[in-house]
């Protein structure tokens, strides 16, 4: 950086060269005068001996090394002065690059947040979670005793767990209750990871050396920040989580918000205390008692196992301990199973190490797909601009020909040109840089609103940093490059020098006939890739309206839903049947009302309870997904107020009670799983030998799971029968608006239950729109996006076809003069134009549509080469492509004879 | 007009700007002088290139330079050898001297 200091002092260094020349000068007219020379031939003889001052200064000037930093200063000053000449262009300019890069930006810090950064942990490469492969459903859920047996078995690695994250209700003091994200953890898990302590302490085996043990929890530093505004007196106080008094012991190291990406969590506990605080999060069970306290049970696995490898060198044969500590638990499993064929299925469970760096995350799977076709769309959109603004820059570099001509033939370099010109690329390329990264930062925290399955914005960082600053800047340089190098190259062209003898006049000296005219060729480009983006962004628009016209089988529009959970507000489980009676009561005397009902699962809410090897009646049991049954617990008019009709037998009835036999309606998918055409009415099904639950009802097909999910077999117990099942979901039909009863039903909760906190009342098509969110995402980005290529594109097309008018002037004005009429002008214009669309949208139509069937996966009812999109899309386009090239066509059939032809 | 003098070779004029300013620190002009005394004698040194090769030395950090007081009162920049300098000059001085033995030795052989 000395060549920096160099130039920032270039003022007082050419005083001093000054000076030291003139000692000089000075030294030797003394020591001439000594030898008897007048004083004046002195001085003279002294200047003539270096041959004159200013060369000597000149290359004193070039030694420093700073000259480059001179031409590049004295180019950007030129170039900003001749932006600020015409503020149009270069707000244009800006504006779409600023639109190209911000989009570009936006989409990488998301992308970096999503799939690549590594969470803040000590050493992330070195940490794996254990996943349980080769069954039909993978898994990486252990019960606590084989977590325990594990690390007994590998004692030279570090071993952690941690659970499923779950909602807590944690409340302080004075104030609401409110709902936070809380992970279950085992003492050994922050020294394991590596994550210290902003506050108090972290929590250690001692808080998990038994069960129940002093209850304490570790908040996390952005609850911390967020909730109680960093208070440092905040450690010690005693708060309650789900009715729990526990004490703050501890605010986690800044940024670790757990290993889910993008899902937070706000409070960590020991995994000892999942029995007091009524956690229920994820986990499989297998002849367990989830009433029981879940950590001394063999069978129930909720947690999630984080190993810290050892180093090979230091511990050789770890992953062989790891394996074979896995087998014994696989083969104890199997061992109690006592039919053959589901022992052969446990026995094919193996063991995978998969890397924990860059954390667990849910949202990784759903958003990777969209997030390349939106990575590719953006690169597009920039891409695009980088054509327009070489096209523009083209026509106006027409205008400086003159200029360039002059100092080409007064010795300039054409490098230096070139240089000069790509600076002023690069200088327009970097503010547009600068507007785009503001721009980044907002259309980021879009994207994450945006692609939110709920009200709140996916919870993801997105940091201001290096990195971002980074790639934002790189393409930036890139672009300036991209768009300003042909225009440079071709404008520098020495034959220019032609145009100084024309006297500046329009002859042609840049487009040669002859030659694929770079302007007309870079109009095509634009159409090509206008063609592909508009194509995507049909595609996904109808690919968002077919998965929203799918049929349900519900009646999702009058239908409203509201869930709660009584074990957050306190109540126990003895007092959930009169609780659910109360809502239904309260819920019933809203207006409009027609039925109500209460569920375990909500439709369309994602949870599920599925079991397999579920005992059938007169049929063998069958492990995996042949035996795979899903299960929800519902109130009895839950067919009802979401409009399932049955399609045989009949629904529960008031006598179905807890002391009657146990009964159940199931769906078609299920009557055709396990009975084919057999009728299943009458037939028993459960859990036990011999089954117990006897199917009364089929009721038709719904696709509970979402839009774009199949339906599943699924049987529908009576609530009422199992006093002990949850209920978490409150349904509503009503008969006018369901918008206008929100109110009344939040009302009608609070009325049943003060207590109980309600997370949102929302119809099941508003669920269902939710479980195509990354649709929406997809179809609502392209679109914009598919739209402003367009935009930019007939820009690109209107500028190119202005130019090309202004350049044939002369020759219009003689087709005029000789009576050509001015429709056939126009058309000879337009005949140009519809040349160009028609090569862009060929070329579009045959390079770029065929590699598209890679968005196969995304769409939904389409193929993506739908003919009716295709052709929509390239009809439109050229339908554009004639409005924009409207203007300069009636401007060319206005061209005055008398003036085009006095000009020549 | 003396006796011929030999042209200075390319790159010399740094060697011997190091290895003048290596004796004392010195000013721009005495350092002309000192080469007018050898070129007078022997070589070919055109003033116009010293002080741009000053310059160079000094931006690449060869020679270091302070403005001090001359005896007659006046400021003067003088120059120098830093410790790069020094080290670069021992190598210069040993590739030439090398150099100077091989082209000797092919002279003598080709006699």
């Amino acid at each position: 950086m000395r060549w920096l200091m160099r130039w920032l002092r270039r003022n007082r260094l050419e005083r001093e060269l000054d000076s030291e020349l003139r000692f000089h000068v000075e030294e030797e007219s003394r020591r001439l005068e000594g030898d008897g020379i007048a004083p004046g031939e002195a001085r003279r003889l002294a200047l003539a001996s270096f041959g004159g001052l200013d060369p000597i200064k000149e290359q004193a000037r070039d030694a420093r090394g700073t000259r480059w930093v001179n031409d590049l200063w004295q180019d950007v000053r030129y170039g900003a002065r001749l932006l600020a000449r015409s503020p149009g262009f270069t707000l244009a300019a800006v504006l779409s690059l600023a639109i190209g890069i911000g989009a570009n930006a936006a989409m990488f810090s998301v992308a970096d947040g999503l799939l690549l950064r590594s969470l803040p942990v000590d050493r992330p490469g070195d940490l794996v979670f254990l996943n349980r492969a080769g069954l039909d459903e993978e898994s990486m859920r252990f019960s606590h005793p084989a977590f325990l047996r594990l690390q007994a078995a590998v004692p030279e690695a570090r071993v952690a767990a941690r659970s499923s994250l779950s909602r807590l209700q944690l409340s302080r003091g004075s104030g609401p209750a409110e709902i936070v994200v809380g992970e279950l953890v085992s003492g050994e898990f922050f020294d394991v990871i590596g994550v210290g302590a902003a506050a108090g302490r972290i929590l250690s085996l001692a808080d998990t050396r038994e069960l129940g043990g002093a209850p304490v929890v570790v908040l996390s530093h952005s609850y911390w920040m967020r909730q109680l505004g960093g208070d440092p007196n905040a450690v010690g106080r005693p708060i309650r989580i789900n009715g729990l008094p526990v004490s703050v012991v501890g605010v986690a190291a800044k940024g670790f918000s757990g290993m889910t990406v993008g899902n937070p969590v706000d409070a960590w506990l020991p995994a000892t205390l999942q029995h007091d605080l009524g956690y229920g999060g994820n986990a499989s069970m297998d002849d367990a008692d989830p009433l029981k306290p879940w950590v001394p049970q063999d069978g129930i696995a909720w947690l999630t196992v984080v190993v810290r490898k050892p180093s090979p060198a230091s511990a050789p044969g770890f992953t062989a301990r790891v394996t074979a500590w896995h087998r014994a638990e696989v083969e104890k499993q199997a061992a109690l199973s006592e039919a053959a064929d589901t022992r052969a299925y446990r026995l094919r469970e193996r063991l995978e190490l998969v890397p924990a760096s860059r954390g667990l995350s849910p949202l990784r799977d759903t958003f990777t797909d969209p997030l390349q076709v939106l990575l590719v769309t953006t690169a597009l959109v920039l891409l695009i601009g980088c054509a327009n603004l070489a096209s523009l820059l083209l026509a106006r570099g027409n205008a400086r020909r003159r200029e360039l001509a002059l100092r080409l033939s007064l010795g300039a370099s054409r490098g230096r040109l070139v240089r000069q010109l790509l600076t002023e690329s690069l200088l327009l390329a970097c503010l547009g840089g600068a507007v785009g990264l503001a721009g980044a930062r907002w259309g980021g925290r879009a994207l994450l609103i945006m692609g939110a399955t709920g009200s709140t914005p996916i919870p993801l960082d997105l940091p201001f940093d290096w990195q971002f600053v980074g790639f934002t800047l790189a393409v930036s340089v890139v672009t300036g490059l991209a768009f300003g190098l042909a225009p440079a190259l071709r404008l520098s062209r020495p034959d220019l020098v032609e145009a100084v003898k024309s006297g500046g006049r329009v002859t042609g000296a840049i487009e040669r006939p002859s030659r694929l005219p770079l302007g007309k060729a870079l109009v095509v480009v634009q159409v090509t890739l206008a063609l592909a983006l508009l194509v995507g962004a049909v595609l996904f628009l109808r690919t968002f309206r077919n998965l929203l016209a799918v049929e349900t089988g519900l009646d999702r529009d009058h239908v409203l839903t509201v869930r709660f959970d009584p074990r957050l507000a306190g109540i126990s489980m003895d007092q959930w049947p009169a609780l659910n009676e109360r809502l239904l009561e309260q819920a019933r005397l809203m207006p409009g009302i027609r039925t109500a009902a209460v569920s375990q699962m909500t439709a369309m809410g994602g949870g599920a309870r599925t079991t397999t090897g579920v005992a059938i009646e007169g049929r063998p049991i069958r492990q995996g997904p042949e035996g795979e049954l899903r299960e929800d617990f519902v109130g009895p008019d839950y067919f009802e107020t979401l409009g399932m009709p049955l399609t045989r037998g009949r629904g529960f009835r008031a006598q179905d009670t807890a002391k009657t036999p146990k009964v159940a309606v199931v769906n078609e998918t299920m009557a055709r799983k396990f009975f084919g055409d057999a009728d299943p009415i009458g037939k028993h099904f459960g859990y036990e030998m011999p089954p117990d639950v006897e199917i009364v009802g089929v009721v038709r097909d719904a696709r509970i799971d979402g839009l774009r999910q199949r339906v599943p077999a699924i049987a529908y117990r009576l609530m009422n029968q199992y006093p002990i099942q949850l209920a978490s979901t409150l349904y509503v039909r009503v008969a006018g608006s369901p918008a206008a009863a929100k109110a009344s039903l939040v009302q009608a909760v609070a009325a049943a239950e003060p207590n109980l906190a309600v997370r949102e009342v929302v119809t099941v098509a508003e669920l269902a729109e939710r479980t195509v969110a990354r649709e929406r995402l997809v179809s609502q980005l392209t679109a914009t996006f598919g739209l402003l290529a367009v935009g930019v594109a007939c820009l690109g097309l209107y500028a190119t076809v202005s130019y090309s008018v202004a350049q044939r002037r002369n020759e219009i004005g003689v087709r005029l003069a000789l009576g050509a009429s001015p429709g056939s002008v126009r058309w000879l214009v337009l005949r140009e134009t519809l040349l160009l669309i028609g090569i862009g949208v060929v070329a579009g139509l045959v390079l770029v549509i065929p590699s598209f069937t890679f968005l196969s996966t995304l769409l939904y009812g389409l193929s993506p080469r739908d003919p009716a999109t295709l052709g929509a899309a390239a009809l439109g386009l050229l339908a554009l492509g004639v409005v924009a090239s409207l203007v300069p066509a009636w401007r060319a059939s206005r061209v005055d004879p008398v003036t085009a032809l006095r000009a020549e | 007009m003396g006796p011929a003098k030999a042209d200075l070779l390319q790159g010399t004029l740094d060697m011997l700007i190091l290895k003048i300013v290596g004796r004392n620190p010195l000013h721009g002009y005495a350092i002309s002088q000192r080469i007018g005394q050898i070129s007078r004698a022997l070589l070919q040194v055109p003033q116009g290139s010293l002080y741009p090769a000053l310059h160079r030395l000094e931006n690449a950090g060869l020679l270091a330079a302070t403005w001090t007081e001359t005896e007659s009162g006046r400021a003067a920049k003088v120059y120098r050898l830093t410790r790069t300098g020094r080290r670069r000059l021992e190598q210069e001085v040993a590739d030439w001297r090398r150099l100077s033995e091989a082209i000797g030795l092919i002279l003598q052989t080709s006699e």
